[in-house]
């Protein structure tokens, strides 16, 4: 029982990262349905300029927010400057998913040229060791979680309060109609793919400052378990994806704490055929065909 | 200005559209069509299944593709440009599928016609569509996607009168809704909106409904103006009567055909 629940500590810290990178996977997909492979490299890269950031000797909380800043950034380049002038030219849903698939490789490829194919550690940023609800979590662990927490509520009042957030998943509804209100779909489509970027950069921040130790596999070897959380909780559905997080998460930690560690993705995998075998459209598209970006 | 030489001496249309082929991929569908909406007015288009009606809307809204041809709001060119600067012009838009956001809520969907203005006036909107239809009332927290039919309808049209367009381009507004719904919307909505200086492009079914409200009537069959006269004159002559109510003008596309 107490293993049972330390490992659903683990769990929660650890669905925490993927919830982070689940929702920031399906925000952009749930607006401009590209299925963004690239997304695992840009994680990766994240964790690098981390290190970079690191080693100028800045504080750790900052580099995480500066990241997710940076990747945000590139996100908006990887689309205005290759995705979307090949959209315009034609190019078929599953063309897209190629060119990501080789932007991602060529990203991570460029990392190795840059930071040699080695591994990377931030060094000891745990902090105290934290007891409580019969967890066992350091207080970096504790921090990644409330911030965590923090970005998925700020999402959620911009998507359901703001005109800003209702644009968004207006456009993610049905792109036409919101043009037709006014709506400049291509700035919110921008938009978009910045706060998706931000939340891939700080979750592969997050990521590398609980391993020991990354490599330049960090990102591509963690997207399986964030599609996977992606596609538990409706692809498109950013609430699905906090809860997808945290269900991939806690069933890998406390498979792990039972089985083998290294199943921890095979579980995530195999959750994910599961899921699109009984209900392709996640946990709570039961009765919806085009719930999108909540519902 | 007037830029076509039969509108010499006349007011300047809304809309106007002039020798447009437009449809899908490298398929026309809209085959060398002019057309005038003149402020103020309500035009209706008429026509079979799959004459085109559709599309020669879409093409006017830069959705489908214009091959040839131009489209003119208020004498200016819009021919292809983008619908977002189209509903900032004014224009207003119900198309005939996928006319609400579906996982939004009714009072979301309202907020988003009214994007391009700002809290205060969005509110005092919301207030005014909600008089014309209070069937919304009760359901302005439900997702749009659990609606009935009726209800979409009216939770779309609704949505582009928050828009307070001056160019109001509907596509079958009135499909799934009641006959006295219907009438309601027709002439209660839009005709009056058009007494008040809006531009009214209406493709209806509902023919003869459609004609008592319209100024003019345009037929179209096959991509091709067939007919285009004055709505009241089509609805006092029996043969154009019939026309427009479908039976001779599947005779007329049945003509066409063999003609090839
Ligand atoms: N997106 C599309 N791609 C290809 N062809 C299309 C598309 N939409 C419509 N068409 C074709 O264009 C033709 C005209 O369709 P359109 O929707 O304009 O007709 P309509 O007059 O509005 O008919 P209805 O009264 O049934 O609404 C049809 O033959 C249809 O098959
Ligand atoms: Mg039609």
């Amino acid at each position: 029982m107490h293993l049972l629940i330390e490992a659903i500590g683990f769990g929660v810290a650890s669905g925490a990262v993927l919830a982070l990178g689940a929702v920031g996977f399906t925000l952009q997909f749930g607006i401009s349905n590209v299925l963004n492979i690239t997304y695992g490299s840009l994680m990766t890269l994240a964790a690098f300029l981390g290190a970079f950031l690191l080693g100028l000797g800045l504080n750790v909380w900052l580099v995480m927010a500066l990241g997710g800043l940076l990747i945000g950034v590139a996100s908006v380049a990887l689309n205005r400057g290759l995705l979307s002038p090949l959209i315009r030219r034609g190019l078929q849903p599953f063309g897209l998913i190629i060119v990501t698939v080789s932007a991602g490789i060529v990203v991570q490829y460029m990392i190795v040229a840059v930071a040699g194919p080695s591994t990377v550690a931030y060094g000891n940023l745990s902090g105290a060791t934290l007891h409580f609800l019969g967890w066992t979590l350091t207080t970096a662990q504790v921090v990644i979680l409330v911030v965590a927490l923090v970005l998925m509520v700020g999402l959620h009042i911009l998507l359901t309060r703001t005109q800003l957030g209702r644009a968004m998943r207006a456009t993610s509804s049905n792109r036409t109609l919101a043009r037709s209100c006014g709506i400049a779909t291509t700035r919110i489509g921008d938009i978009a793919w910045f706060l998706s970027g931000t939340f891939c950069g700080m979750a592969g921040i997050a990521l590398a400052i609980t391993v020991e130790s990354f490599d330049f596999t960090l990102g591509s070897v963690v997207l399986i378990p964030i599609i996977a959380a992606a596609v538990l909780g409706g692809v498109g559905q950013p609430y699905g994806a906090m809860v997808g997080g945290l269900v991939v998460g806690i069933v890998s930690q406390v498979s792990a704490a039972y089985w083998s560690p290294s199943y921890e993705n095979v579980v995530a995998l195999a959750m994910l055929i599961v899921m699109l075998l009984v209900r392709p459209r996640g946990l709570f598209g039961a009765n919806s065909s085009s719930r999108k970006l909540l519902a | 200005m007037p830029t076509s030489s039969d509108s010499g001496g006349r007011e300047t249309p809304a809309l106007a559209v002039q020798n447009l082929v437009a449809g899908y991929g490298d398929f026309a569908v809209v085959d060398g069509v002019s057309l005038e909406v003149p402020v103020g007015k309500v035009v209706a288009v008429a026509g079979p299944n799959g004459a085109g009606k559709s599309t020669l809307l879409k093409a006017m809204l830069g959705i489908a593709r214009v091959m040839s041809g131009k489209v003119l709001l208020d004498g200016q060119d819009v021919t292809s440009a983008p619908l977002e600067k189209l509903a900032r012009l004014g224009v207003g838009y119900v198309p005939q599928l996928d006319d609400v956001f579906d996982s939004l809520k009714v009072l979301e969907n309202l907020e988003m016609g009214g994007y391009l203005c700002n809290r205060v006036e969005r509110q005092r909107r919301i207030e005014r569509v909600l008089q014309v239809f209070p069937q919304l009332q009760a359901k302005l927290h439900r997702y749009a996607e659990t609606l009935s039919g009726g209800e979409r309808k009216m939770t779309a049209i609704a949505r582009v009168l928050m828009l307070d367009p001056k160019i109001l381009v509907l596509d079958e507004p009135t499909a799934s809704l009641t006959p006295e719904l219907s009438r309601v919307v027709l002439e209660e909505q839009v005709r009056p909106l058009s007494a008040m200086g809006t531009s009214v492009l209406l493709v209806e079914q509902k023919a003869v409904a459609a004609l008592a409200i319209a100024d003019w009537a345009y037929l179209l069959v096959r991509g091709r103006v067939e007919v285009s006269a004055p709505a009241a004159e089509v609805l006092s002559d029996p043969n154009m009567r019939e026309i427009f109510l479908g039976r001779a003008a599947a005779e007329v596309a049945a003509r066409s055909v063999d003609a090839e």
